[in-house]
């Protein structure tokens, strides 16, 4: 009871802090617009010369998977990486250890609500620009579509911080982490469809995409798929199969990392 | 009787990191560095009884801000044992952070972009309060430290002094038994220096809460706490009361003399006067009554100057603890 009033508590004042800076969302929307409407507009091309079928998918399930990619990293879960790694660096971490709070909680949380705000705009009101220029997919009307969305959401929400704590909690060791962080960020974008929507993987790919937990981490990308249908039980499983896996190393990572905290001062 | 709130055993603690030897090929260097050892706390023992205002100084890299983390649960000691109100803060960590609070001079606990009572709620949730005692003691403490005129300003429009005001406040707001203020007046100008001691002093007598902090800054240690405990190269080298040390080194004066009109020439000084300063229009000289009685002194300086006028002193806290650094 205490964890869920703390965590409403930190998610609803870092909407607040959100909230007083408007300009910051408008940045978000514009990235969003900028960097996946060129790729919609080059998928919309592509798609127009190949008769708007490429690999046995439509268009609009392309641009409707790619937007909630690129809508659920205006979440900005992976900064928990560079959060993490910021701490330990300034030695702020020690704030957080002198309370009655586990850091990693406390993390998790604090991450969620800094990106919920932007996130949930972006999604109202992208997703009502993109429905009504080119409609939805057969899948988002089926009435599997919103708890199983909703299923897999949380899933890769909380995968993905999971895996980029783990990433995070590096730097107790090695201080700066960037060079893992690269690697970790890249392998999600691309199992995870930024570059190229995980329906056009050549099926190796796929695969890969299908049973590692960095793409795991975007499965909400899949939810538009026609193969959600027959699929979602799947692909909720390998998410939870990763989540538990990760948890337990997370929680084992962290644990060592405790005792290497190593704060500047004395 | 008052009870112990801090028993400090044997407590030490190292730290170890990798260095690179030049005369090793770039290949050792890189998976088998030589690890170099710190000692930064030494097997140290004290203990603080509730209702304490205690200064915990000591020169820089000397252990005070690691001993206070290890009493906080932050830092993992290497050896020995710390309890702090009966508690093992490796063991008992957040438990143990419900009843004490923790003020770092050097880093802000509060939210920067929101209004600072914001802040206090924020903490308040995390320690637990209901939203009527949160209220209540958010109340109290504006009255205490007198924050009416800032409390509703987004933190970053405030001013340093404001700010630490502020972080005291909210380490206060769960009443905790103690409080740990590592550097609390670091950068405070001595208009909000004083009002943060005053504070300090009024929690201490009005909730009886025991203080525990470090400084540089004399002023803290005089006015605010009734002992000392100095560290060294993460050794205690002395824990007294703190009127008792500035009478330690009561067998050095100092001399003050202002020429008639200038002073030309500095003469060699007997055994046990020492030039501290050589001014045309000052001169300061140390004399060691153990060696040398004041009295013969002033008798052999006013041979030597033609002097206007003559002030003899103790050193002050600030000299004593200096001397007390330089002789460890």
């Amino acid at each position: 009871m205490r964890e869920i009033r703390l965590a409403k508590k930190i998610i609803f004042t870092l909407v607040k802090d959100r909230v007083q800076y408007n300009g910051r969302l408008i940045a978000d929307f514009l990235s969003i617009f900028a960097r996946c409407g060129v790729l919609l507009i080059l998928y919309w091309y592509v798609f127009k010369l190949n008769n708007g079928l490429v690999n046995g998918v439509t268009y609009i399930t392309i641009a409707w998977s790619m937007f909630l990619y690129f809508t659920f990293s205006v979440l900005r879960l992976r900064d928990i990486s560079k959060e993490i790694m910021r701490d330990i660096r300034s030695g702020s971490v020690e704030i957080l250890l002198s309370k009655p709070v586990s850091y990693f909680w406390y993390k998790i949380w604090w991450q969620i609500g800094s990106g919920i705000y932007p996130f949930l705009v972006i999604i109202i009101f992208g997703g009502i620009i993109l429905f009504s220029i080119i409609g939805i997919p057969e899948t988002m009307s089926l009435g599997l579509f919103i708890p199983t969305f909703l299923v897999v959401f949380a899933g890769a929400a909380i995968l993905s911080l999971i895996l980029y704590s783990i990433v995070g909690f590096m730097a107790f060791w090695i201080e700066d982490i960037n060079p893992i962080f690269w690697m970790v960020d890249k392998m999600v974008m691309i199992l995870g469809g930024s570059y190229l929507p995980v329906a056009l993987f050549p099926s190796f790919m796929y695969k890969i995409a299908l049973y590692s937990p960095f793409g795991a981490s975007q499965f909400i990308t899949h939810t538009v798929y026609e193969s959600w249908k027959t699929n979602w039980f799947l692909l909720i499983s390998i998410q939870i199969f990763w989540i538990v896996i990760l948890s337990i190393l997370a929680y084992i990572v962290f644990l060592k990392a405790r005792k290497k905290v190593s704060v500047n001062g004395g | 009787m008052k009870s112990e709130s801090i028993i400090i055993s044997n407590l030490s603690k190292k730290f170890t990191f990798p260095v690179k030897n030049k005369s090793n090929s770039w290949i050792k260097n890189l998976f088998k560095p030589e690890i170099r050892e710190v000692v930064a706390v030494n097997n140290i023992s004290f203990s603080v009884k509730s209702g304490e205002r205690i200064a915990f100084i000591g020169p820089n890299g000397a252990g005070k801000s690691t001993t206070i983390k290890m009493l906080t649960g932050i830092l993992y000691p290497t050896s020995g044992k710390a309890s702090v109100l009966g508690l093992d803060p490796v063991k008992d960590r957040k438990k143990l952070a419900y009843q004490i609070g923790t003020v770092f001079g050097q880093r802000s606990q509060l939210l920067p972009n929101l209004p600072l009572t914001d802040s206090l709620e924020f903490f308040g949730v995390m320690y637990d309060m209901t939203e009527e005692q949160i209220q209540s003691r958010i109340i109290e403490l504006t009255k205490l430290f007198e924050l009416e005129s800032f409390i509703d300003q987004p933190v970053r429009k405030l001013s340093l002094g404001q700010r630490m005001r502020a972080e005291v406040a909210a380490s206060l707001i769960h009443k905790p038994k103690i409080i740990l203020l590592d550097e609390p007046t670091i950068g405070l100008d001595v208009v909000a220096k004083k009002t943060l001691r005053d504070l300090l002093l009024k929690i201490n007598k009005e909730e009886g809460t025991t203080i525990f902090l470090t400084s540089h800054d004399v002023g803290d240690i005089e006015s605010l706490c009734d002992r000392t405990i100095i560290i060294n190269h993460g050794i205690v080298i002395k824990d007294m009361p703190t009127e008792d040390l500035s009478t330690s080194f009561i067998f050095e004066k100092y001399i003050d003399l202002i020429p008639m009109t200038r002073f030309e020439s500095f003469h060699e000084l007997p055994e046990g006067m020492k030039y501290v300063l050589k001014g045309a229009n000052k001169i300061t000289i140390t004399v060691d009554s153990n060696k040398i009685s004041v009295q013969k002194s002033l008798k052999k300086l006013l041979e030597i100057f033609e002097v206007e006028d003559i002030d003899v002193y103790n050193a002050d806290l600030e000299t004593v603890i200096r001397h007390i650094y330089e002789r460890n």
